[in-house]
């Protein structure tokens, strides 16, 4: 039997007009050399990354949705740091460090609710919506006056859906610190998607072993071999900006890896039932279903209510898989939005919390849900994410307790690997760049 | 046990792939001549390339069973090459799926009615002959609840009781009509290797259900085929052969 000839991927080389750019960034050169595995493991390295990097970034708080009403409120951790982000009464949100100035109380717990005021626990200190001090019983015991103005206020930023905190005052302006990516998502409009899961799992790994590992398609042939049905993990295109990244996976083929191919493999019948083909009607060839249903997914938004009208046809299939820095990871379709979360754990470097929000493009009401799905928190193990996210997650205890192994010096890293060290690259910047 | 099957002629449809092309080099070990097609031209050439020795030789065209006019000329031609036929393998599937209703007439046009015009080709050269063996591929999924209703189970299963009445009706001309059924078959570039891949779990369930906790390879059915398309099965006529490592729990009395 004949075996399949690769093809390089076809991809669209221009953008729509103000649409996601498309063009290959020269990928940055790096060098070889190896990453010190004590970046993932060691309390030392953890408190410079605390100090000079977690402290001085852009980092997401919440979902706008989230925020409707006045009083409205988030309470998001990282790291050792506990944040309210609130909906205040001009429409506007603040966001301010959950802690009572008086003895260091933290306000509210981890979660969402609405709230008139912020009413300390310990000994009933109230702070408006605002931040400001609302009362501190019985102010008289206090001569010297009260600590400060209220509650100490953060840096906030809405944009596009999401809220978004930095926990130094003197951090550089949002729009800047995102460039180039807001040119990059809002074509794909994530205020029109609907938040169907939200789910917190403590993984027992250092925050970077996750966010490597949605960093790099490598892994896909050992750990996701279902995927090579799927997708083609090899001709990915890479590019590196100043301090995020992304790949675009292509969807909708198969791996260059698989020469032979029976059928049309379950996962790609899926696609094409998804997108409303008739798989046992499709005669071509199993890696033209992509573009085929690029083509059918287009001449049938209208029909559907679909607007695409600012999306290229590849990002009606693929994946186009960003990393927004530091922990951030998107992956955005036309229809859906994975959203991961990498948050640091507070004091152990072996652990961290993965948290996902799932956002669908749903047009049609009466599939809408009927409110929004409850956070749900889980330990390790308790309970599946899916198939492809148990995979990776079955990795990462592994790949933390190998790095202690005397005999493991660092992450060898390989050219499908780059974000990786572009990421690394960027960690350095923030570490060694400041003072 | 020498099964007879030197310088016998088959033709086998779809043999360039899988276990068509499995049985295809057994029956040329045994010193057949076979003649195959596919759809592609190249795939023929390429199995008339790598698969004739110096004892017995592929021969082939390429052929699109679904033709009616088209199939019926290539089983003529091929007879006409070989001098007559002596076995005929009809083994040409449009697979699994249950997608829509395409896939019954897909499974009805490639997998039935495949069927069923090859013999009706074949026989008349086999009646003249005075001798022939037929011998059509099943499914253990014909035969036991497997997997989802799908077309190919149930257009499976029509060829069982076809080839039963075929039986039947040629064996007056010597003719032999049989059915040989695989459980599941893996080899690399099938569809047990792609499942093992895409639905772990469904594979696992399959593969612990054999009492050898493997699957079948393409040589467990090729071996069968060649045995009950051979002289040496002359008294074997109208059955069905489970082929399936006892993967199948029904008792057959």
């Amino acid at each position: 039997m004949a075996s399949k000839v690769y093809k390089p991927v076809e991809r669209v080389d221009e953008p729509k007009t103000s649409g996601t750019p498309v063009e290959h960034e020269p990928l940055p050169e790096l060098g070889y050399d190896r990453i010190p595995k004590e970046r993932y493991t060691t309390p030392e390295y953890m408190e410079l990354e605390w100090r000079h990097m977690w402290s001085k970034v852009w980092l997401l708080g919440a979902l706008e949705r989230d925020l409707a009403e006045p009083g409205d409120y988030i309470c998001t951790e990282i790291g050792r740091e506990s944040v309210i982000l609130v909906r205040q009464k001009d429409g506007g949100v603040k966001a301010f460090f959950n802690v009572c100035p008086h003895r260091g109380n933290r306000l509210v717990a981890e979660g969402m609710d609405n709230a008139e005021t912020f009413k300390c626990s310990y000994h009933g200190w109230e702070y408006a919506l605002s931040g400001r001090f609302k009362n501190i019983p019985n102010q008289e015991l206090f001569p010297q006056g009260a600590p400060c103005a209220g509650l100490t206020e953060l840096p906030c930023a809405v944009w596009n859906n999401f809220v978004w905190f930095s926990l130094d005052k003197n951090v550089m302006p949002f729009d800047e610190y995102m460039a180039p990516l807001k040119q990059h998502f809002e074509p794909y409009h994530f205020e029109r998607m609907t938040l169907t899961r939200d789910v917190t799992m403590e993984w027992h790994c250092n925050w970077k072993t996750s966010v490597d590992a949605f960093n790099e398609t490598y892994h896909v042939a050992a750990t996701h071999p279902q995927l090579l049905w799927y997708l083609n993990e090899m001709d990915v295109q890479i590019d590196c900006y100043d301090r995020h990244s992304r790949y675009l996976v292509p969807f909708g083929m198969t791996s260059p890896r698989i020469d032979r191919i029976p059928e049309i493999p379950p996962p790609l019948k899926f696609m094409l039932t998804e997108a409303g083909l008739d798989p046992a009607s499709y005669q071509g060839p199993v890696d033209g279903i992509r573009k085929t249903v690029q083509k059918h997914l287009r001449e049938n938004a209208g029909a559907e209510g679909r607007d695409y009208s600012e999306l290229n046809d590849d990002q009606l299939t693929d994946d186009y898989n960003y990393l927004v820095f530091p922990n951030i990871t998107f992956n955005t379709h036309a229809d859906h939005l994975m959203l991961f979360r990498h948050r640091p754990h507070a004091t152990d470097p072996n652990k961290m919390y993965f948290d996902i929000w799932m956002l669908e493009y749903i047009v049609d009401e009466d599939e809408l849900p009927d409110e929004r799905p409850r956070h749900r928190y889980y330990q390790y193990g308790e309970k599946s994410l899916g198939m492809v996210i148990d995979q990776d997650g079955a990795n990462l205890p592994n790949v933390q307790q190998g790095m202690q192994s005397a005999a493991y010096e660092g992450l060898w890293l390989g050219d499908l690997e780059v974000r990786i060290r572009h990421f690394h690259k960027t960690l350095d910047d923030y570490i060694e760049g400041s003072d | 046990m020498d099964l007879g099957l030197r310088d016998k002629r088959a033709i086998i449809t779809g043999a360039t792939k899988g276990i068509g092309r499995r049985i295809l080099e057994q029956l040329i070990a045994e010193g057949c001549t076979v003649a195959t097609c596919s759809r592609s031209v190249e795939d023929v050439e390429e199995v008339i390339e790598k698969c004739s020795t110096r004892k017995a030789e592929v021969i082939g065209a390429a052929c699109d069973i679904k033709d009616k006019d088209e199939y019926k000329d290539w089983v003529d031609d091929m007879v006409a090459r070989m001098e007559g036929v002596d076995i005929f393998i009809p083994n040409v599937s449009a697979g699994g799926g249950m997608d829509s209703e395409k896939n019954w007439w897909k499974n009805f046009e490639t997998d039935v009615l495949g069927t069923v015009r090859g013999c009706e080709a074949v026989v008349p050269h086999m009646q003249e002959a005075q001798s022939g063996a037929i011998t059509i591929i099943g499914t253990t999924a014909a035969i036991e609840t497997f997997g989802v209703p799908q077309a190919f189970n149930a257009m499976k299963a029509a060829l069982i009781t076809y080839a039963k009445q075929l039986s039947q009706f040629v064996g007056r001309d010597a003719i032999r009509v049989n059915v040989v059924s695989p459980g599941p078959i893996e080899f690399p570039g099938g569809s047990w290797a792609m499942l093992k891949d895409t639905m772990p779990k469904w594979y696992e369930k399959v593969m612990k259900d054999h009492p050898t906790r493997e699957l079948g390879r393409p040589e467990d059915v090729a071996k069968c085929v060649a045995f009950i398309s051979s002289p040496a099965a002359r008294w074997v006529n109208g059955t069905n052969l489970i082929v399936d490592g006892g993967f199948t729990k029904r008792v057959q009395f």
